[in-house]
């Protein structure tokens, strides 16, 4: 490169001569991430890719695994199971996350901010604690809302409650209840990206409160409604805890293999098939990305948006 | 059209916020009643202190004092599991929103594509892996994996590209720093409102994590409290009717399931409140105007 | 001892933009160096080499006799002024002039002896306590300098530190600056996109242009005998008014024609214009600064060549009267003259009249604040023929000598 060639002063460049300009800057931080992120996040996903093509001796059978737990009497009805699922929390998510986002928007913001909070804090307890609370509230005798059982789910007792019939619709019901709050804040936040000249000059232009949120708002938002939907199909899909704990309640009335990814764990600890459950988790993968791709081709989310 | 148009809106928002408040304060009244009140008084009537007292006694005793093992075990996995991903995540994005080297976009998509990837796929392969790297029995097979947390390093990195402008760090570099100077001194102190965000969203999705330590931990003693939730639930005569009548009398009833649930939720609900102002200032982000 | 160089220094980017080509300065020990031109010239570029924030893709970079390309940043001995401050907004006022002593490991004494002097110096006593959120635009930047100047460095390297200022408060620090650095005598090269702060700051001034230098030269030097019409162009404001002209010979004596203003080139002018000699004949362009112009009726000197022209706005600056007028005559149109506009955002075609159907140069005149002429007034303007300026219609370089 440069300097040594040109300058016959060379030889009495300073002793501190560091490499500081030509050594890559920030590699280091990186460094203790790299393990993490390779041991965590790449290595797995290659294994779990690797487990589904080959057998129990690491010889490779092609899609046989596939095939093979595709005639397990428990694969369509568990991935039915989830699927009508993520549809429901879906559509909650679109309808009442858009719409309580838009509700609150552009309105008194200390009032406001108080729903945001009090929406936001089922949040926090995702996971194991939600779901027994809601299992407290679907349990006729002692919930709150047990006339609300009573009528829409014909339930007076506990096990009519969870009836298999109920669950896609009551763990919608708990998925949204913890994860709502979270995504309101996030569209909230897109809404206020928004300038304020724009809903000024739609109003000038004789626009109703309704008209501006479907015209104006709405649009603006699809990004991060495709964002939120694609985020949640996936994990939507991976469904487990819920059905998990429903089971243990239960005794048997519901079975332990209601959603793919219990039936994948079934798969992998009781029958020792890691290489069956492997192809089911990348099963799993695929139905994520293929319903990315569904959301973001339907949404037009990378097509150039004219503000 | 006016009014009713508003008091339709005040509507929809208060059954909501009933929705989502009202399960809660059920909750935190449970365990004050006995498991007969539950049934008969109204659900968010207070009972007394006793019966809470009681409820925590019954719990306590559960299994030799169980409970507080879960507990303990939570907060060990967390908070390691959290520093642990400060102290790598935070110079991650640092790095990749400031350095300029080699390899930085690739690490960045990847960190993207994992992030998107839920847990669950990955759990069964770091299970195989933890495995072989003969790590099963031991509490780092849960707080490895937890300490992965590539939601950190993208929030990370979002942050140090927008908030920290690159002529400060030439400033510092004139003023004599070296780069792990220029981090020390100027980097980290400025990154107080994303070390705040990063430990909120790290705690609480290790706290609440209940797949991983559900396949990778045998000896219910190692469990975190999601997971012993679900223990005490199938232990419970309560929902479970098949327990109780086995001869051992297991004094779990609703209101020490609730009990039990509250008490797991209260460290999470604490950060969550203290976490409250960098949370909003945070995730909004410099692209909102209040 | 601390004489800056740069020697053949070229910078190409990753993306292939040639931000620098050749670039030879020498700036001696002591000397206000002004760096100056339109966006993209490679002015901040070279600074940034200069300082070790970018390496240099070719060329010998020298600070003090030291070669200095492969030394970072602070084994250069330099400080700098950022455009932004780039003050630590963590740190309060004291501690960000501190903050490059106390890396040094500079003894606690020192540093309070020496931060002490320099808040003193800049009038920072009643602000030492506060953050950079809490302070004026004025006193972050005479923070940015205090950082700066309490390392007695051998160089200081300062990047448009006036340009976010408003311009009563720039007025103000350029002469502050100035009269720091003629007490400190530190060797200092400067940055900026605007002529006045380059002419009013500078020992010497170089404009630059597209990577290349075009001059380097005292103030004085550049505004009097520009060495191509950029130059020409960029140095003085309202801008050199550029016209389409030729030189004839007209009864045994050189002319110069513009349109239908012709006059005679005086004896003076030749002398120091041999080059002229050479173009009889061939298309030049005509430079006249609006200094050089002047309402005919004022006009107090015999003999100056007149111009005739339509008066189309008037700006009354109180000293002195900007007045706009057309004139039967082309204006030139260089690659110089158009990059010139672009850089001020006038995409349009300069000097030319906005008025469609009308043929013919806008110029600018600086009169004098008595002169009575009115908007749409037909006018005589006197041209003071000593300080034309003549230059190659192609190359646009300036034609003194042959």
């Amino acid at each position: 490169m440069s300097a040594t060639a040109a300058n016959p002063r060379g030889a009495r460049a300073e002793a501190t001569r560091t490499r500081g300009l030509r050594v890559p800057r920030g590699a280091a931080f990186v460094l203790a991430y790299l393990p993490f992120l390779i041991l965590f996040g790449v290595a797995p996903t290659i294994y779990a890719l690797d487990l589904a093509f080959t057998d129990a001796n690491g010889g490779w059978v092609g899609f046989h695994n596939f095939v093979r737990t595709y005639q397990d009497f428990r694969f369509l009805p568990a991935f039915k199971h989830i699927l009508l699922y993520t549809v429901v929390w879906l559509g909650a998510l679109m309808v009442f996350v858009v719409g309580l986002a838009l509700l609150l928007h552009g309105r008194a913001n200390r009032v406001s901010s108080a729903y945001r909070f009090l929406f936001y804090i089922p949040g926090a307890l995702a996971g194991a604690a939600a779901v027994v609370i809601w299992l407290f509230m679907l349990d006729p005798t002692v919930s709150p809302a047990s006339f609300l059982l009573h009528h829409v789910l014909g339930a007076d007792i506990f096990a009519q409650s969870i009836a298999p019939g109920n669950l896609p619709y009551i763990f919608a019901m708990i998925a949204f209840w913890t994860g709502a709050g979270a995504w309101i804040v996030v569209m909230y936040g897109a809404l206020n990206t928004i300038p304020p000249d724009l809903e000024e000059a739609a109003r000038i232009d004789g626009a109703g409160a309704f008209t501006i949120a479907f015209r104006l708002k709405l649009p603006l938002m699809r990004k991060w409604i495709a964002y939120m939907l694609i985020l949640s199909f996936a994990t939507g899909t991976q469904l487990f805890v819920e059905p998990e704990l429903v089971q243990h309640a239960s005794f048997g009335l519901v079975p332990d293999t209601w959603s793919a990814n219990q039936l994948a764990y079934q798969i992998a600890f009781r029958y020792a098939d890691f290489n069956g459950a492997a192809a089911i988790a990348v099963d799993l993968l695929a139905l994520g990305l293929v319903g990315a791709l569904i959301i973001v081709t339907r949404s037009g989310l990378f097509r150039t948006e004219d503000d | 059209m006016r009014v009713p148009a508003l008091t339709l809106r005040a509507l929809i928002l208060a059954a909501f916020a009933v929705f989502f408040v009202a399960p809660i304060v059920w909750l935190i009244l449970a365990p004050t009643k006995s498991d007969a009140a539950l049934v008969t008084s109204s659900p968010f009537s207070f009972g007394s202190f006793g019966n809470a007292w009681r409820a925590w006694h019954h719990l306590d005793a559960f299994s030799d004092h169980i409970y507080r093992r879960w507990m303990t075990n939570s907060l060990i996995y967390s908070l390691s599991a959290t520093a642990i991903t400060l102290a790598v995540s935070i110079p991650a994005g640092y790095g990749l929103a400031l350095g300029r080297f080699p390899g930085r976009k690739l690490i960045l998509s990847v960190t993207l594509v994992v992030m998107i990837m839920p847990a669950a796929t990955l759990v069964l392969p770091i299970f195989l892996e933890l495995n072989a790297l003969h790590l099963i029995g031991s509490m780092f097979s849960v707080i490895l994996p937890f300490s992965f947390f590539p939601f950190g390093v993208y929030l990370a990195y979002i942050y140090y590209s927008t908030a920290i402008p690159s002529e400060l760090l030439d400033a510092a570099r004139v003023d004599g720093c070296g780069e792990w100077s220029t981090f020390r001194r100027v980097a980290l102190p400025l990154a107080k409102p994303v070390v705040a965000l990063v430990f909120f969203f790290s705690f609480v999705s290790n706290w609440n994590n209940f797949f991983l330590p559900y396949v990778v931990l045998a000896d219910s003693n190692q469990y975190p409290i999601t997971v012993g939730l679900s223990n005490l639930l199938a232990s419970t005569p309560s929902f479970n009717p098949a327990v109780g009548g086995g001869g051992q009398s297991v004094n779990i009833f609703k209101p020490e399931l609730a009990l039990a649930t509250l008490l797991a939720v209260i460290p999470v609900a604490i950060v969550f409140l203290v976490s409250q102002r960098a949370l909003v200032r945070g995730m909004l982000g410099g692209a909102v105007k209040e | 001892m601390a004489r800056v160089e740069l020697e053949g220094v070229s910078k190409v980017f990753s993306d292939g933009t040639r931000a620098l080509d050749e670039l030879d300065l020498s700036i001696p020990d002591g000397e206000f160096m002004v760096l100056v031109g339109p966006s993209g010239c490679g002015k901040t570029t070279a600074l940034r080499i200069v300082a070790g924030l970018e390496d240099a893709s070719g060329g010998v970079v020298r600070i003090g006799e030291r070669v200095v390309n492969d030394l970072s940043p602070k084994n250069r001995d330099i400080a700098m002024v950022f455009q932004s401050y780039a003050l630590y907004p963590h740190l309060s006022v004291y501690d960000n002039i501190a903050f490059p002593l106390k890396i040094t490991k500079v003894p606690k004494a020192e540093i309070r002896r020496r931060v002490a002097d320099v808040v003193r110096m800049l009038d920072l006593e009643p602000y030492v306590k506060r953050k950079p959120r809490a302070l004026s635009g004025g006193q972050r930047q005479r923070v940015a300098m205090g950082r700066a100047i309490v390392r007695e460095p051998q160089t200081f390297l300062m990047d448009e530190p006036l340009s976010n200022l408003d311009a009563k408060l720039r007025v103000q620090m350029r002469a502050d600056i100035k009269k720091l650095q003629n007490e400190l005598g530190v060797t200092t090269v400067y940055v900026t996109h605007d002529q006045v702060e380059a002419m009013t700051m500078g020992d010497r001034v170089a404009v630059m242009r597209k990577g290349k230098l075009q001059q380097v030269a005292p103030p004085e030097e550049l505004y009097r005998w520009p060495v191509n019409a950029f130059v020409a162009g960029f140095i003085g404001s309202p801008a050199m008014n550029m016209l389409q002209a030729r030189v004839a010979r007209q009864n045994g004596a050189l002319e110069v024609v513009a349109g239908e203003t012709r006059f005679e080139l005086s004896e003076a002018m030749l002398a120091s214009h041999h080059g002229l000699a050479a173009y009889e004949g061939k298309p030049i362009v005509l430079g006249i600064r609006p200094e050089s112009l002047e309402d005919a009726a004022l006009a107090n000197v015999d003999g100056q060549p007149r111009m005739r022209g339509t008066a189309e706005l008037r700006e009354a600056l109180g000293p002195e009267v900007l007045m706009h007028f057309s004139v039967a005559a082309e204006p030139a149109i260089t690659d110089e003259v158009r990059e010139l506009a672009e850089d001020v955002g006038d995409d349009r075609v300069v000097g030319q009249l906005g008025v469609p159907g009308r043929a013919g140069a806008q110029l600018v005149g600086r009169f004098s604040a008595e002169s009575r002429v009115r908007e749409g007034d037909e006018i005589e303007v006197a041209i003071d023929a000593r300080a034309l300026h003549f230059f190659d219609a192609e190359s646009g370089l300036a034609i003194y000598d042959a």
